[in-house]
């Protein structure tokens, strides 16, 4: 994991005396806090959670668990992993959720109502995505508005794009009359959500791991990720220093949307149809993701692995509370709590 | 580039215009609606349904009816006013004239004045909140204008007919339909509605009544927020918590569908012997469900948007109507889906 040891990470002054080991390790759980508030979320689910009333596993511990965990945090991650291309360049984009919506409605569009083949409908979808994410890009890189304002456009307006398809009502097998497809709803569906290989994973967990993993090796190995980095730490800088300011943002915005578009297609295979209204108010928890993982805010500091981190705790904590049964009201004072705590552990050494 | 990136930009804005344009002229019903490839259809069909006032009536006695939504933005509100368009097909004599409010009270009261000065014979309304709509609905009273007022009430008595279903015997039929299914006992889970809104209070309390007396056990519940994302999430924690559960009460048909897709992913055949129910029974959403073998029963939440118009074209022509209708319900199973299910009657 190249970004966990994140670029804020000091590097040891010469000339000081070596450290005593309890200082070292102190030392190396302080560069790791963003896993080392994972592991004590992890713990304190293992600690918490309820047993099986048959098995008498410990519920949080089983395999089943954690690939649910993955798996029910997929489109999420694949949201914020895209968040945080955009939130290194110190920009935010609000409008991941209604896009994620716009692109599972035209996947299951074309897919249910017009009978494509699945493989050129989660193109379209994924390219759609990548549009929408390139028309935000551009609106703050070259009309220089606001990522927040310009986000927020697209917000309503791939929200409005995403009713228009479907008339308003889900997209589903013989949910209207001139949908192609009446009979079985497409196996796409059942294929990218049913185990793999006999195994834990699913190849919506896959999709998400898989895209994770390229974006941590473009921000952290290509000149494009570090000219991220330069943009979010001082964009006047960076511009004089012969950065490709625009070019390199309206990049970061569309990678920002395909990865939407991705969550789109992996959301209408989660349902089983396509909802015109999925993903709503999706931005914050990636949003959440990406700043409980370490990634700052202000830009310029932190990096694709803390956001697997943080969409781990994301999920770990709303998994938690869901197994203690708590209701609403306990879950939300406890999930406002341990974010600010995460948050807390990953800003104190910063100050 | 940077005109290349205008040039996308203004194309961009003009399909926009280009959609909403198609949008208003629009029918707001899901069936009528324009599909996706069909966005070059020359000027989209003409309509009655803009905000213009009604033509003048020629020969015959013609009424114009002024129907305020709050939201257009939930399923069970497109076919409200889906069931509105199809019962005053009935009654030439009828033209309707939709606002649609986006879910913010404000808008609400100015649609009431607006069709109040446009002088519409008769307004009905959907309130979004019974406060902010009171005042307005009795301004329309006082100017002659009938008001049926539909699913949510208004304060005080200042209306002339509400119209609206019982979320408490609904619930309740489901309690009793899922004692009688389990055999008196067994352990379910309920997937609740919006916890602070009324219908999902209701019908939670309905069903207790229902399972009252017999051997069900709740074994969990959870506040879903009606969504079916959260629904699934949450059942996946039951699933792997509970070994036995026979039964899942879903507080609308979206929920009773997601946890029955967890327990499809979960790949243990658990979605057979789970039974799952659900509520609302939209025709493309719980009916489909039920015919589909997912939902083992569905109750339908009726929008009154066919009584609506009944009672208007009554009261228009100068009949006396019951202030307050109180809607049954239907209830859907694999057994009579085919049929168009079973009326529940109120008070049986």
């Amino acid at each position: 994991m190249p970004d966990l040891a994140a670029p804020e990470g000091k590097p040891e002054e010469p000339g000081r005396p070596p450290k005593s080991v309890p200082v070292r390790l102190l030392g190396v759980l302080d560069r790791y806090r963003g896993l080392t508030a994972l592991a004590v979320v992890f713990l304190l689910g293992a600690c918490v959670s309820p047993r099986n009333l048959t098995t008498a596993q410990i519920v949080f511990l089983t395999p089943t668990n954690q690939s649910n965990v993955l798996f029910e945090y997929a489109e999420i991650g694949l949201l914020a992993a895209g968040m945080t291309l955009v939130i290194l360049t110190a920009g935010i984009d609000l409008s991941v959720g209604s896009v994620l919506g716009f692109t599972a409605t035209i996947f299951s569009f074309l897919l249910i109502a017009k009978g494509w083949a699945v493989v050129p409908s989660a193109l379209v979808a994924v390219v759609g995505g990548a549009l929408c994410g390139a028309l935000s890009g551009m609106l703050v890189a070259r009309l220089r508005l606001q990522p927040f304002v310009a986000t927020l456009a697209m917000m309503a307006a791939a929200r409005g794009a995403a009713k228009l398809v479907s008339g308003g009502i889900k997209i589903a097998n013989g949910a209207q009359p001139w949908y192609v497809m009446q009979d079985a709803p497409p196996e796409v569906f059942t294929w990218m959500t049913a185990p793999v290989a006999g195994g834990w994973l699913r190849p919506v967990t896959l999709a998400f791991l898989a895209t994770l993993l390229v974006l941590a090796v473009v921000v952290r190995y290509s000149r494009f990720g570090r000219h991220l980095y330069a943009i979010g730490g001082n964009e006047e800088a960076a511009r004089l220093s012969g950065i490709a300011v625009r070019r390199s943002k309206v990049m970061a915005y569309l990678l920002c949307g395909l990865t939407a578009g991705m969550a789109g297609v992996c959301n209408a295979c989660h349902l089983g149809y396509g909802d015109p209204e999925a993903g709503f108010t999706y931005e914050l928890d990636a949003i959440a993701a990406v700043v409980v993982g370490g990634t700052s805010l202000m830009g310029g500091r932190g990096g694709m692995m803390l956001t697997l981190v943080g969409t781990l705790i994301i999920g770990y904590v709303n998994k938690i509370l869901s197994l203690l049964g708590w209701q609403e009201a306990q879950r939300l004072l406890a999930k406002g709590l341990i974010i600010v705590l995460a948050v807390v552990i990953q800003e104190t050494r910063r100050r | 580039m940077r005109h290349a990136a205008l040039l996308v930009l203004i194309v961009a804005l003009a399909v926009c215009l280009l959609l909403t344009g198609c949008s208003k002229a629009k029918p707001p019903s899901g069936d009528t609606a324009i599909p996706f490839g069909n966005f070059d259809e020359p000027g989209g069909r003409p309509s009655t349904l803009g905000n213009e006032a009604a033509a003048p009536a020629e020969g015959g006695k013609k009424f114009t009816l002024g129907m305020s939504q709050c939201s257009l933005n939930e399923p069970w509100r497109v076919q409200m006013n889906k069931d509105i368009e199809e019962a005053a097909k009935a009654h030439p004599e009828l033209t309707v004239l939709y606002k649609d409010a986006q879910n913010q009270a404000e808008a609400q009261q100015a649609q009431v004045r607006e069709f109040i000065s446009q002088g519409v014979n008769l307004i009905i309304i959907s309130p979004k909140e019974a406060k902010p709509l009171t005042q307005p609905v009795a301004e329309a009273m006082d100017a002659g204008i009938p008001v049926i007022v539909l699913d949510r009430k208004i304060e005080g008595d200042k209306y002339t007919c509400f119209i609206g279903g019982d979320n408490v015997l609904i619930g309740r039929e489901a309690g009793k339909y899922l004692v009688k299914l389990l055999g008196g006992k067994g352990k379910i889970v309920e997937l609740k509605g919006l916890e602070t809104s009324t219908p999902a209070g209701e019908r939670h309390k309905g069903f207790m009544e229902g399972i009252k007396g017999s051997q069900i056990e709740i074994i969990h519940t959870a506040d879903c927020r009606w969504l079916e994302p959260n629904a699934q999430k949450e059942m996946n924690s039951v699933l792997t918590k509970f070994a036995q559960i026979d039964a899942v009460y879903g507080h609308n048909d979206p929920s009773a569908h997601g946890a029955w897709m967890a327990a499809k992913q979960e790949g243990k055949g658990r979605e057979k012997t789970i039974k799952f129910i659900g509520i609302d029974a939209l025709p493309h959403e719980g009916v489909k469900y039920v015919e589909e073998g997912i939902l083992a029963a569905t109750f339908e939440y009726k929008t009154g948007g066919k009584e609506a118009i009944e009672m208007a074209a009554r009261i228009l022509q100068g009949e006396k109507v019951p202030k307050s209708i109180v809607l049954g319900t239907r209830l859907f199973t694999p057994e009579n889906v085919k049929q168009g299910g079973q009326e529940i009657k109120v008070g049986s």
